[in-house]
């Protein structure tokens, strides 16, 4: 007698490609909230771009490269905006990747799915790095347009330097939605947390213009390294320590990041399990 | 039966100003009991003042470089040393417009999804008041905010304020009109188009350009410089940074004030028109049950 499923690597994969598509699916459905994704971030760089032009004498902000080493204050923004949108979705997707399934009424029929259930956030994590790759890549060329964007060093040793982080912040996701499950009500913790998160990872200045009481809490953010090393590539602007060491924390950082993620959610799985609180709003 | 019964017993409701007034206090006490219910928003009371200019603040410092240098054009530019209350002032009309816009701007759609609003249409008094025990219980919890704010950009930030506090509270209450008019025409529009979040965007992302919530409008190109003077923001957020942070008296002030008076009668009449519109809408298509 056969069991009604029979699991394997290929229904493994099916089950991922059906997670990938409906997600795919889902966010072009809604090509206001995608639009969004993109011009919010420009909205947002308007203030400093004015601001910036405050502190410019033709253009160049020369207190600006007093800390950066680059005085083109915008392509150091943007660039940081560009990042900050994974730092987003992760906390705002991902961190609700269950929670919406929950909200949904799914999460209980898919929990009982005959697959691994981390299938279920790696098929999110899937469609979410490829759209918000896509919408990062229009934030960079619709603000080069409006405010002007000037890369001068490697575009692929930006990239590269860019994968461990983002598996790493990834990872740091899996943990997050198996928090925001068991707290349920979670806007403010998620507002704040991914607010400060992204400000004292110096997305949008250099960290060193913190004053000295908050700058070793930058310090002790891993997504620091990972913005500043970008710069470093992309920008040739100065970085906090050599680049190689930047690297070296962040491949750290992935690797730390995805056995949290994973063990986390495990944890939570067994704790539902045991507690019988998966549909419990 | 005869007529003298219509005469004699008296109506299922009377209408009249005491019945309107307990009809918003009740809406008004209901949202304050809302309100009260999750701790995460009180405490968010204390947490957004703060956090919210620190990027714009933090982003200055680094513009303005290690040694300060940058200071100088900024001050050229603003007339004011005082950069973190310049930022912390903008910021902060920006974030009461953005609060009545998902709060009052909400109110009625929040009914309508809990599904309470066509009772609540049903009841025999002046629909309006919804909306308005809506605003004063948002009004109250913004003035809590504001209080807040001001209190925590003293203490972390260090902001001294040099004017009278007469003349700020003056500005404040010219902008009111304004603010919360906007408010009303925003939750007639959202109940009748539903989807509220890219209009909010639009509206916030409008006063986050134009109307100079961390540079002053000077700096824009004239078609953008027209644009700000036709926007409330601009004027409440000057008036204030010049009456907190300038020393302004009421003469200097009066252009602000007189110019927030005239939007603010313009916006309540523009709420006001479009609540009734709404209402008759709703009335004839019956859309007001429709999510």
């Amino acid at each position: 007698m056969t069991s009604l499923s029979q699991p394997s690597w290929a229904s493994h994969a099916r089950a991922l490609w059906a997670i990938t598509r409906k997600d795919w699916l889902y966010f072009w459905r809604y090509p206001l909230n995608a639009l969004s994704l993109v011009f919010q971030p420009i909205i947002w760089l308007a203030p400093v771009y004015f601001m910036g032009q405050v502190f410019s004498t033709n253009g160049q902000a020369q207190g600006f490269a007093g800390f950066s080493g680059s005085s083109d204050y915008m392509s150091f923004i943007i660039l940081g905006t560009a990042l900050n949108n994974f730092i987003l979705v992760v906390f705002w997707g991902m961190g609700y990747a269950l929670k919406n399934d929950m909200d949904a009424g799914v999460l209980e029929s898919n929990w009982l799915m005959p697959v691994p259930r981390l299938l279920l956030l790696t098929g999110h994590t899937f469609t979410s790095l490829v759209t918000t790759s896509l919408t990062s890549l229009a934030i960079i060329l619709l603000a080069a347009l409006f405010f002007g964007f000037h890369p001068t060093g490697s575009v692929w040793s930006a990239m590269l330097t860019l994968l461990p982080m983002l598996f790493g912040l990834y990872g740091f996701g899996f943990a997050f939605a198996a928090l925001v499950l068991l707290l349920r009500d979670a806007n403010t913790l998620v507002d704040v947390g991914s607010f400060l998160v992204q400000s004292l990872s110096g997305s949008n200045f250099p960290v060193t213009a913190l004053p000295r009481w908050l700058l070793p809490i930058s310090l002790a953010l891993p997504l620091t390294y990972g913005f500043d090393a970008v710069r470093g590539w992309l920008l040739k602007t100065q970085t906090l320590l050599p680049i190689e060491t930047e690297i070296m924390i962040l491949i750290a950082f992935m690797v730390v990041m995805l056995v949290f993620g994973v063990w986390a959610f495990r944890s939570l799985e067994r704790h539902v399990r045991q507690t019988g609180t998966l549909g419990q709003h | 039966m005869s007529s003298s019964y219509f005469r004699t017993t008296s109506p299922l409701t009377r209408h009249g100003f005491g019945a309107e007034w307990r009809a918003m206090w009740t809406v008004f006490w209901r949202e304050w009991i809302i309100f009260r219910r999750y701790p995460s928003w009180i405490i968010a009371l204390f947490i957004w003042p703060v956090i919210f200019p620190f990027v714009y603040v933090f982003s200055a410092r680094a513009l303005a470089g290690p040694d300060g240098s940058g200071m100088a054009l900024f001050t050229r530019a603003t007339g004011t040393t005082d950069l973190v209350g310049y930022i912390a002032v903008g910021t902060t009309v920006w974030m009461w417009q953005n609060v009545v816009l998902w709060t009052v701007g909400m109110a009625l759609r929040n009914e309508q999804t809990r599904g309470t609003l066509e009772s609540n249409w049903l009841a025999p008094t002046w629909r309006f008041s919804y909306l308005l025990g809506a605003g004063i219980s948002q009004m109250i919890t913004m003035a809590i905010f504001i209080a807040v704010a001001a209190v925590e950009f003293g203490l972390f930030f260090g902001v001294r304020y040099q004017g009278n506090p007469l003349l700020v509270l003056l500005i404040f209450a010219a902008a009111m009109p304004s603010i919360y008019g906007l408010g009303f025409a925003f939750a007639s529009l959202v109940i009748t188009v539903k989807e509220a979040n890219a209009f909010v965007f639009l509206v916030r992302g409008l006063i986050m350009i134009f109307c100079g919530i961390t540079f002053p409008i000077s700096i824009l190109p004239g078609w953008m410089q027209t644009v700000a003077n036709w926007l409330p923001p601009t004027y409440i957020i000057h008036g204030i940074r010049e009456a907190a942070l300038n020393n302004a008296n009421l003469a200097a002030l009066w252009p602000d004030i007189q110019a927030l008076l005239l939007f603010g009668v313009g916006w309540l009449i523009i709420g006001y028109s479009t609540f009734m519109w709404m209402e008759r809408r709703a009335r004839q298509t019956g859309a007001i049950g429709e999510y």
